[in-house]
């Protein structure tokens, strides 16, 4: 397996790209996401591959310094194994071709005269401009192993234009083994980047959608809020505390009882290479106009309830109809299993009224592991949401 | 919604400004008033601001252009398509973002979504001044070199997504184009993704433009100078 460089990406794909694969690399119009062909391209060069870069859209030395400040890191070609045919290549061949067939295969002979002279394992070609010039099938037979070295691995970074339905169609047509498209959207965020795992030759897994952020000039997966809900003394702010490794809670101790959440709780972790930020809402009705405003914009919900707790559920049937309304995955997590007289799954699904597609855990919010069962739950169901 | 005002009273007192989210062409021959014109359209006023995607001109040049008609440059980013290739270590600055040649789409398109983002996050000139969302010009100087960099359907298919950004973000789109330079079909292609075209013609030395796709004015020719950054009509 070749690494694609980024936190995350490679367990999604079962450890990385197979060797020999190709693979498309979609970006969307205007979407920041050139960093996901130049952390493949520092990934093979770090474990000292030959690459060669096919940049018509600019020169070397343009590039290598772009490269370089995207990923705040001075390179040298001389430094690497690595060769180039870039725009001022393709300005003599289409100077010296007298056709646009002769143009194609002067792009093939160099090619192959580069792979062949340098013994190249990774190919990293921006195809708009080759497609521009070639058409499809051209180009894209230009970025294959009808022209590259069989056991190549050819990575593709593509403007595109042409929505979905293009990538469908490469899809169905098996012309790569791996899609990968990096978009953005304005809900459930009001602006966010994301990417999709839109298919893979190697696996049956199902696409998945992973929103990211750009962090010292990596890529890292990202879900930027998780509001955790439920009764009042369900165990929500243990259960902040147990999953996160910074956080803080805004609570207030009554008379004769223990503290109380009275403006939310707040924490974070990095986990799985996913960087995640929990808000657990107050849970008395009092604070309910409150939660509208921590539920907005918020990617996933965890709705606890005490399991032991029978007349906790009227209070649980209500947060989950305000829950219900966003439209973004749920887990329910059923606390406190440690002590005695909890109910059972059924009973809780059938008193709050949720279907059977939405999970539910029975907990303790004191045991980590518990707890990392159900983020991990959610956030495979945010991963699985289509944007 | 927000008004562009356009400092042409022709316009400005019949519509009160141009509606946030139009796209206008400036579809003008060689040697004519319509780049300068682009420029005046494209000013900042105050509580707005301004990127150029320049194709032809430095970024330090096009700032010159800007403070020369009174813009308060703070205000003013530039996409430049042209210094990065005889300097290629030149780096992106806030308000000065370079990509190595036209042909670059995905850097423009990126450049633009930067700049935009920092705009709308407060952090574009130090000088924010509030308004919300920013109002925002947005000029291309020019299509027609991007024409000669990239097919006509490739550029169709970009701009298609330039300017229904600039409608999500209720900003005001500026194109320029060359009308001697491409064919009809061509021409008449940019136009389907135009709001407003502003066509300008040269007699005797003389400037003339006439607006197309207003409700309420007239496609008529007016004779007009520019002076300071000022559009005067002539009588």
């Amino acid at each position: 397996m070749i690494s694609t460089g980024m936190y995350g990406i490679d367990d999604m794909l079962g450890g990385g790209i197979p060797e020999g694969s190709r693979v498309l690399y979609s970006l969307d119009p205007g979407v920041d996401g050139q960093l996901f062909m130049i952390s493949t391209l520092f990934s093979a060069l770090e474990r000292g591959q030959s690459c060669l870069a096919i940049i018509p859209h600019t020169t070397v030395d343009a590039f290598l310094h772009d490269i370089g400040q995207l990923r705040e890191k001075e390179i040298r070609a001389a430094d690497h194994r690595m060769v180039f045919l870039d725009s001022v290549d393709r300005e003599r061949i289409q100077r010296s071709a007298p056709n646009r067939a002769a143009a194609e295969k002067e792009w093939q002979t160099r090619i192959q005269r580069l792979c062949t002279d340098n013994d190249v394992e990774v190919i990293f070609g921006y195809f708009d401009i080759i497609y521009e010039d070639f058409g499809l099938e051209k180009g894209l037979r230009l970025l294959s192993r009808d022209c590259c070295p069989p056991k190549s691995t050819i990575i593709i970074e593509h403007l595109n234009f042409e929505g979905d339905t293009f990538l469908e169609s490469l899809a169905v047509r098996k012309s790569f083994d791996l899609i990968l498209t990096i978009k953005s959207s304005f809900r459930p965020l009001p602006h966010f980047n994301y990417f999709t795992i839109l298919y893979t030759s190697w696996s049956t897994q199902l696409r998945r959608s992973v929103p990211f952020l750009v962090k010292n000039g990596h890529i890292v997966p990202y879900i930027p809020k998780i509001v955790v809900t439920g009764p009042p003394e369900s165990g929500k702010s243990r259960f902040v505390t147990s999953a996160t490794e910074l956080g803080v809670s805004v609570d207030r101790a009554g008379p004769g009882r223990d503290a109380t959440t009275v403006a939310m709780d707040f924490g974070w972790l990095h986990w799985q290479d996913f960087e995640i930020t929990l808000y657990g809402t107050p849970g008395q009705p009092r604070f309910d106009p409150m939660l509208t405003v921590i539920l907005n914009n918020a990617m996933g919900v965890i709705l606890l309830v005490d399991a032991t707790d029978h007349g906790q559920l009227a209070r649980a049937r209500h947060l989950y109809k305000i829950v219900a309304k966003m439209h973004v995955p749920v887990v329910v997590a059923a606390n406190k299993k440690d002590l005695p007289g909890q109910m059972s799954e059924e009973e809780i699904r059938k008193e709050i009224g949720i279907g059977k597609s939405i999970p539910i855990f029975l907990i303790s919010a004191h045991r980590k592991d518990d707890v990392r069962a159900v983020l991990e739950s959610l956030v495979d169901s945010i991963t699985r949401f289509i944007y | 919604m927000y008004s562009y005002k356009t400092g042409i009273p022709q316009i400005d007192q019949a519509t009160g400004g141009f509606d946030a989210g139009t796209n206008l062409l400036i579809l003008a021959p060689s040697l004519s008033l319509g780049e300068e014109l682009a420029y005046i359209l494209t000013k900042p006023l105050p509580g707005e601001y301004s990127v150029m995607l320049s194709t032809n001109e430095r970024a330090s040049e096009v700032i010159n252009q800007f403070k020369a008609i009174g813009a308060d440059k703070s205000f003013v980013g530039v996409i430049d398509a042209i210094t990065k290739s005889s300097t290629p270590t030149i780096t992106d600055t806030g308000r000065f973002m370079f990509v190595t040649n036209p042909t670059d789409l995905t850097g423009i398109g990126i450049k633009f979504s930067q700049m935009v983002e920092a705009i709308f996050d407060g952090t574009f000139s130090g000088k924010e001044t509030g308004l919300f969302p920013p109002p925002i010009r947005f000029c291309v100087n020019s299509v027609s070199t991007l024409l000669m960099y990239r097919k006509l359907e490739v550029l169709y298919q970009f701009l298609h997504v330039m300017t229904a950004k600039l409608k999500k973000i209720e900003g005001f789109g500026i194109y320029t184009l060359n009308s001697e330079a491409f064919d009809e079909k061509t021409v008449s292609l940019i136009k389907q993704l135009m709001t407003i075209v502003i066509e300008i013609k040269v007699e005797r030395s003389d400037n003339y433009f006439r607006v197309m796709g207003i409700h309420g004015i007239n496609a008529d020719w007016h004779k007009f100078t520019l002076n300071r950054g000022e559009v005067v009509m002539a009588l």
